[in-house]
């Protein structure tokens, strides 16, 4: 019987303690750790194999998968107590100190890591795989690897890598494949990413595998309203706990207390009023996070619950509460682009086709959560560790806030385990920084995945009203948008995107007649941010589906529609940039002399029989129907 | 019963910082060994940046990538080279890598001219290896060429570039401006396969050309683009972040769907490679471009797969089945007019 006995309960934050020992790469250990301590922590937190990541903490995205006695699993969900005894090996560790197993080897070749947060799990995953069959095809493969998920590669090179791992196991391609070819010129050259051997083996550190000596742990008080002004907060209880080392709010900042990319419109911990669910209020850091998770539950704060706004339609509306003094009507950004005369162009239309089109509010799910580690070196210079993509503006930004001379501010880029813009605003920089001058200790605060979700900027939803005037031939003679986006209770990137969004908008083509509005609005939803495309998704979105309703309406091939209209050299944009090269019709007629095209009116399928004779064609892959071959799966 | 389709999308981005001056620093040393130490403030987040440099690096300095290294990301160690994002990194940074590197190697062909009193513009130096033209004694691998330098003639090779491009803000009235210098053009076909019975959308294939300037590493950028493609289709077929007056209904994968292996389509990616005219590399970007077509691209395939225009992302099989049972109803209430026409 292992031995559960362990000390009782004695303060706040302190655990009973398990005795586990296990054999971990090869070697046996024995370790006393917290009873409510997961395989990934002890590996992580105890064995200080920080290899393995953790992702999300529920067994989702697979990024945390080990093997226990040979098995794979999801170390996020296993209570050390079920590997007293057990056999466990991570990727750390996972050639014996030999270097790289093929399967690594493979995903250096194939360039299959690219931010590499993931790339553990996956390598785990195809490992246990080909261990258990020798000769998957594409289809098993991606079976295989259906309980990992990545944010940045498209999976496409991870498959590649799986099946040349496979074919050199199986010796049907010789060991060579997997070598790095020295390839001159080296521009040009598909030269193996560099980074890649750190990132196929875990030895990549990300902000969460650091460590300190005297470390301290931090969590944050997060409001559970979406608007509320805050009458008090009292710490008084939190900070006698034994182990807090400090508990900061928004009345400890020294400087001027405002960040963001454009408007610097937010604190970096809650001041006076909470204007979203998951704002900052108070940081707490303690001897152990565990302590420091306690402890906040002990705060004391004193919510005046306030009626929030939620429609960004509603918001910009006269009489609807105003969430910024400074914005009247809630409006944090209207970009406006005019170009000629629209109404002339809509007088001069054959046909005019309007619809509304709406996008989602998008998460950026890079795997790595949010995670920095703050400390004051000798010279009095504050140095935070975290993946931001915007070091130095964050600098900037937090030289103002701890008013300090801008020379006593460091920023280090960790290595980023994914950003796509979600990274670039400075949501717990501030937070740390001050923790760590305040408790002169080094401090680490490691997003969950539900804080991650909740607390950083998404990608803005757009509501955008078309019309569009265009000839009988196919000529657009008129383009009108308006949009309207929910920013959030922040302002964040919203300026910029509404700009982008606006320029973009009305797509690749030469336009007489524009008229764009963009309009992003302040609410009590989580703020919105920048991400890949930064509003250009959105509106162009808009406006190539709208071309494919267009292309019905005149009884046009949707490619011909385009070919009518795109840009061509010396093209004027619709912000009145000439473009001397402009490739867009290259593009497209490349595209379809790959992919071939049979030309026709948008809807064949839909408005009858199948007509089409481009599709089908064996480029495609095999559509997927799980369960279908459960005796195979049964032998996975 | 299944139905395919395809559907078409364009796309354009302008790169770099919007409506604003962009810049970005970089210093070079001709290290120990003929290794390189190159200095710039921010590099990779994942899409291999860091290997895109070190190739330029290379490239300029006649050494092999893995010869180079890149010093920390760090605002007290390292000149700014401003954000990582906006498809600026290849653009931006490595234009002034190569401006940097360039700026190093006039000065160490002058010095190896002086040494072997010969004319700058004979010396070459390409992998690891300097020699003057048409001599078959003067030569020496960059190890030894270094250490010549620095012993014999007490020389540390040392370089800095800039690269600036100058953008210019909107008009608030009417939004004229130069927001960029450069764009970055594209355009997708995404062939689908939608179940009549489910709504559920399968995309099978996705083609993507665009024209992403003179290529550093194509395995690189195909990443980029197989990364947008799927990361459009997420956003195309399932991916929708939640609120109800503010509080969260989304907040984890198990409610927040993704993409995984089992949902790609196939994909091939065509680069157009003509030189950008406007800077000293002649590179672009491709991190944001490549996803503004996929989305529409797969909404238009649907359309022409079961006749649904969806105008509201996500495309789930709710939204998608819902259209299909409307369009039914409507077909019919067609038909029996039409009966009844006939019957009259």
């Amino acid at each position: 019987m292992p031995d559960f006995k362990s000390n009782p309960q004695k303060e706040i934050g302190e655990h009973p303690f398990v005795e586990v020992t296990a054999t971990v790469n090869g070697k046996k250990v024995t370790r006393r750790v917290p009873n409510h301590f997961r395989l990934i922590d002890f590996v992580r937190e105890e064995l200080h194999l920080t290899g393995n990541k953790e992702g999300c903490g529920a067994g989702e995205c697979g990024t945390c998968s080990m093997f226990v006695d040979g098995a794979l699993i999801k170390s996020c969900l296993m209570p050390v107590q079920k590997v007293i005894n057990a056999n466990i090996e991570t990727v750390d560790d996972l050639d014996r100190d030999s270097g790289r197993t093929i399967v690594q080897q493979a995903f250096h070749k194939c360039g299959s890591s690219q931010c590499g947060y993931c790339i553990p799990g996956m390598v785990m995953a195809a490992t246990s795989l080909l261990r258990k069959m020798s000769n998957p095809d594409r289809e098993q493969i991606k079976e295989g690897l259906g309980g990992n998920i990545c944010r940045c590669t498209g999976y496409q090179k991870i498959i590649d890598a799986v099946e040349l791992a496979r074919d050199v196991m199986n010796k049907k391609v010789p060991a060579s494949a997997l070598e790095e070819n020295l390839i001159e010129p080296v521009m040009g050259a598909r030269t193996p990413r560099l980074d890649a051997p750190g990132k196929v083996t875990g030895a990549a550190k990300y902000a969460a595998d650091m460590e300190m000596p005297n470390m301290l742990h931090m969590h944050v008080l997060r409001s559970p309203h979406p608007y509320a002004k805050i009458i008090s907060i009292d710490t008084s209880a939190a900070k006698a706990t034994p182990g807090v080392e400090v508990i900061i709010t928004s009345a400890d900042v020294p400087g001027i207390d405002n960040f963001g990319v454009f408007i610097e419109d937010q604190p970096i911990m809650a001041r006076e009023y909470v204007r979203y669910v998951g704002e900052a209020v108070a940081a707490i850091a303690a001897d152990t996070l565990d302590i420091a998770i306690a402890a906040s539950k002990l705060i004391k704060v004193h919510y005046e619950v306030l009626e929030g706004i939620f429609d960004p339609q509603l918001a910009i509306k006269d009489g609807a509460p105003q969430l910024h003094s400074f914005a009247k009507n809630n409006i944090t950004k209207h970009t406006k682009i005019r170009k000629g005369d629209v109404e002339e162009g809509f007088k001069q239309a054959d046909l005019i086709v309007e619809e509304v089109y709406q996008t989602a509010k998008i998460e950026h799910a890079y795997l790595e959560p949010e995670a920095g580690l703050a400390y004051v070196e000798a010279d009095g210079c504050v140095t935070v560790h975290s993946p931001s993509q915007n070091i130095t503006h964050h600098r900037h930004a937090l030289a103002k806030i701890l008013g300090r001379p801008i020379n006593k501010v460091r920023m280090i880029m960790s290595t980023v385990g994914g950003g796509f813009g979600g990274k670039e605003d400075m949501i717990y920089q501030g937070m740390l920084a001050l923790a760590a001058i305040k408790s002169r200790r080094p401090v680490r605060y490691v997003f969950t995945r539900e804080e991650s979700f909740i607390a950083s900027a998404k990608r803005h939803p757009f509501s955008i009203q078309y019309k569009m005037g265009l000839k009988k031939n196919g000529k657009i003679v008129a383009t009108k948008m308006v949009m309207i986006s929910d920013g959030g209770a922040y302002a964040m990137s919203t300026p910029g995107v509404m700009n982008k969004s606006a320029i973009l908008g009305p797509g690749p083509y030469q336009l007489d007649n524009v008229w764009v509005d963009a309009i992003g609005v302040y609410t009590n939803n989580t703020p919105s941010g920048a991400m890949r495309a930064f509003g250009a998704f959105q509106s162009e979105f808009a406006t190539e589906s709208h071309l494919d309703l267009c292309a019905e309406k005149l009884k046009m091939d949707p490619i011909q529609l385009r070919m009518v209209n795109l840009m061509r050299d010396g093209a004027t944009t619709h912000t009145r940039q000439k473009i001397d090269r402009v490739l867009a019709v290259d593009c497209l007629e490349a595209l379809v002399k790959v992919a071939g095209w049979d030309e026709g009116i948008p809807n064949r399928h839909g408005g009858g029989p199948a007509t089409r004779k481009d599709i089908s064609q064996g480029k495609e892959r095999k559509p997927c129907t799980l369960g279908t071959h459960l005796t195979d799966r049964e032998k996975v | 019963m299944k139905k395919r389709g395809r559907g078409v999308a364009c796309g354009w981005y302008g790169i770099a910082r919007t409506a604003a001056m962009d810049r970005a620093a970089v210093w070079v040393e001709l290290d120990d060994g003929g290794t390189v130490k190159i200095a710039t403030g921010v590099t990779e987040i994942g899409e291999g940046i860091l290997t895109g440099l070190c190739q330029i690096a290379a490239h300029e300095m006649g050494v092999r990538p893995d010869d180079i290294v890149l010093a920390d990301n760090d605002t007290a160690r390292v000149p700014e080279a401003a954000h990582a994002g906006a498809t600026r990194m290849t653009y931006m940074i490595g234009n002034a890598v190569a401006v940097a590197c360039k700026e190093a190697m006039t000065k160490f062909k002058r010095a190896m001219a002086d040494y072997w009193g010969v004319d700058p513009i004979s010396i070459y130096a390409v992998n690891r290896r300097v020699w003057v033209e048409n001599s078959p004694v003067m030569k020496m691998s960059m190890t030894e060429a270094t250490h010549v330098l620095k012993k014999e003639k007490g020389i540390v090779i040392v370089g800095s570039g800039l690269f600036t491009s100058a953008h210019t803000a909107l008009d608030p009235d009417n939004g004229e401006a130069t927001p960029w210098q450069s764009y970055v053009f594209g355009a997708q076909i995404a062939e689908v396969e939608v179940d009549l019975d489910t709504g559920e959308t399968q995309v099978l294939g996705v083609w993507a050309a665009h024209d992403v300037g003179r290529v550093v590493n194509p395995q690189q950028v195909e990443g980029q683009i197989e990364g947008g493609i799927v990361m459009g289709l997420g956003h195309a077929l399932m991916e929708e972040y939640t609120q109800n007056a503010g509080q969260v209904g989304t907040p984890g994968f198990a409610k927040y769907i993704l993409p995984t292996a089992l949902d790609i389509p196939n994909m091939y990616s065509v680069l157009i490679t003509e030189p950008d005219p406007k800077t000293p590399l002649g590179v672009k970007g491709i991190g944001e471009p490549c996803i503004t077509p996929t989305a529409p691209a797969i909404i238009n395939a649907i359309y022409d797969a079961v006749g649904v225009r969806i105008t509201s992302l996500p495309a789930t099989p709710e939204k998608v089945l819902a259209g299909i049972i409307e369009k039914k109803k409507q077909n019919s209430k067609k038909v029996n007019k039409e009966k009844s026409e006939v019957l009259a």
